[in-house]
């Protein structure tokens, strides 16, 4: 990784940030529909990224959400999770496209597919870690998986969004 | 032994070595969950929250674009704080000796609080989308915009505006008046407004289809009226509807005062009404 490009993603992690905790924060669709943008930051970093390091960006993000929305260790537990996951996740993609080359993790390089395979099975398994622990009792459950998908969704049409109007 | 021990070591070594990753994401994640169970400990509740300054900071600034967000939502929470103040303020005007407990004595300034001014109806109209009366008393007699018109037999509107000797009134005859209502028996609270067509027939919205609402039932002004003393008749229910996908009934009153007819009306004078509104203006300007 250049320094060009530890630059570049520095600000759009901290875009990220910025949005998740001074616009999204409030956005809420429809009663269901939350939007958890700051997971790009961690799932949109290149491939090659230092696990530890990784892992221990994705508890710093978390602990930031946290301290922002007073739920001190869900979004840390959460995000240290797909932070954890996603080298594996990478190497399985990989594996099935058969190229061993170094990765971006762009629309671009992997095509709109190939885009939405990646990210929505990883930013699911983000969200349902947040509201399956956020869920006071189990009676919520329906309620809670409802949240789930939409959140899903909008997550991932945002950060669609966001690649397709950006440079990168 | 010692070769053992070395090599024991060694594996150990490696193991942590190759698991490093593994491991680092279990602690963390205990930890995560640590912090979860641990929430309400004193440094999670003093430091890392949304109490923190600069946290605060940042959210005040999220805020004023939420607030740019959500102006139709703060609007209407506003709107609701209102209606909890004329609650208030109605609960203040209660003079009701029989629920009061015995210590308590009623002033009389406050007892006697509602002075009417009688006049004399010199015009009215009933046809209009927005109709209106005019009503030979004017400013020089005390009359000033906004007071309330009740009729002998119910309500009639509010005061718009006033000449020195006649007044124009608002009718509840108008697409954009209502008037809070209190249903007597089943004492449901919702606006009576009208609808623009039967002079006769005016809509009582916002009461849950839920609740029981008896046919020939009165409703009289509630206590969330701020010119009209509670308790004036406004009209009887004439008929319920209920449609298959709202949440309130259709209900139309029967309107207690005759407008075709109508002759001598009363202008209600809240003369603790400023004395009232200086009370609530400190509230009103803390809140703000």
């Amino acid at each position: 990784m250049s320094l060009r490009e530890i630059i570049q993603y520095s600000l759009w992690f901290l875009l990220y940030l910025v949005l998740q905790i001074l616009i999204l924060r409030n956005v809420v669709l429809f009663d269901y529909g939350f939007c958890f943008i700051y997971v790009a930051g961690i799932v949109l970093l290149p491939a090659e990224v230092n696990r530890t390091a990784l892992l221990f960006m994705g508890f710093l993000t978390g602990f930031i959400l946290d301290v922002f929305y007073n739920t001190l260790g869900i979004h840390a537990a959460a995000t240290v999770l797909i932070a954890y996951l996603r080298p594996f996740w990478i190497q399985l993609q990989l594996e099935t496209k058969g190229t061993t080359e170094r990765l971006e993790i762009t629309l671009s390089e992997l095509g709109v597919g190939g885009y939405l395979a990646y990210l929505i099975p990883l930013i699911f398994v983000h969200h349902s870690v947040l509201f399956l622990i956020e869920m006071s009792h189990f009676g919520m459950i329906g309620y809670t998986l409802l949240r789930i998908v939409a959140s899903t969704l909008f997550t991932t049409l945002l950060i669609v969004l966001i690649q397709l109007f950006s440079r990168r | 032994m010692v070769c053992v021990s070395y090599w024991f070591m060694l594996q150990l070594v490696e193991f942590f070595s190759r698991n490093r990753n593994f491991i680092f994401f279990v602690l963390l994640e205990v930890l995560s969950f640590w912090l979860i169970t641990q929430s309400n400990s004193y440094w999670g509740a003093k430091y890392f929250n949304t109490s923190n300054y600069y946290v605060a900071k940042t959210l005040t600034l999220s805020n004023s674009i939420r607030e740019y967000m959500h102006l139709k939502d703060i609007n209407e929470q506003l709107a609701h704080e209102n209606l909890a103040l004329n609650e208030q303020v109605a609960r203040l005007k209660e003079l009701n000796p029989v629920q009061a407990p015995a210590a308590y004595t009623p002033d009389s300034v406050f007892a006697n609080r509602f002075e009417f001014i009688v006049s004399k109806v010199i015009m009215t109209e009933t046809n209009r989308t927005n109709n209106y009366l005019t009503i030979d008393k004017g400013s020089a007699d005390g009359i000033k915009p906004g007071m309330g018109v009740i009729s002998a037999t119910g309500v009639v509107g509010k005061v718009r505006s006033c000449s020195e000797h006649y007044s124009v009134v608002t009718s509840i005859l108008h697409s954009q008046f209502m008037v809070s209502s209190r249903l007597v028996r089943s004492g449901e609270i919702g606006p009576a407004r009208w609808q623009s067509k039967d002079p006769e027939t005016i809509s009582l919205m916002d009461i849950s289809r839920y609740k029981k609402v008896l046919k020939g039932d009165s409703a009289v002004t509630s206590n969330y009226n701020s010119v009209f003393p509670p308790g004036i008749m406004v009209g009887t229910v004439k008929s319920t509807k209920i449609r298959p996908d709202q949440t309130f009934y259709d209900i139309d009153l029967k309107v207690a005062t005759d407008f075709r007819s109508l002759s001598y009306v009363y202008v209600v004078q809240n003369r603790l009404q400023t004395e009232q509104d200086q009370l609530l203006k400190p509230i009103e300007e803390e809140r703000q």
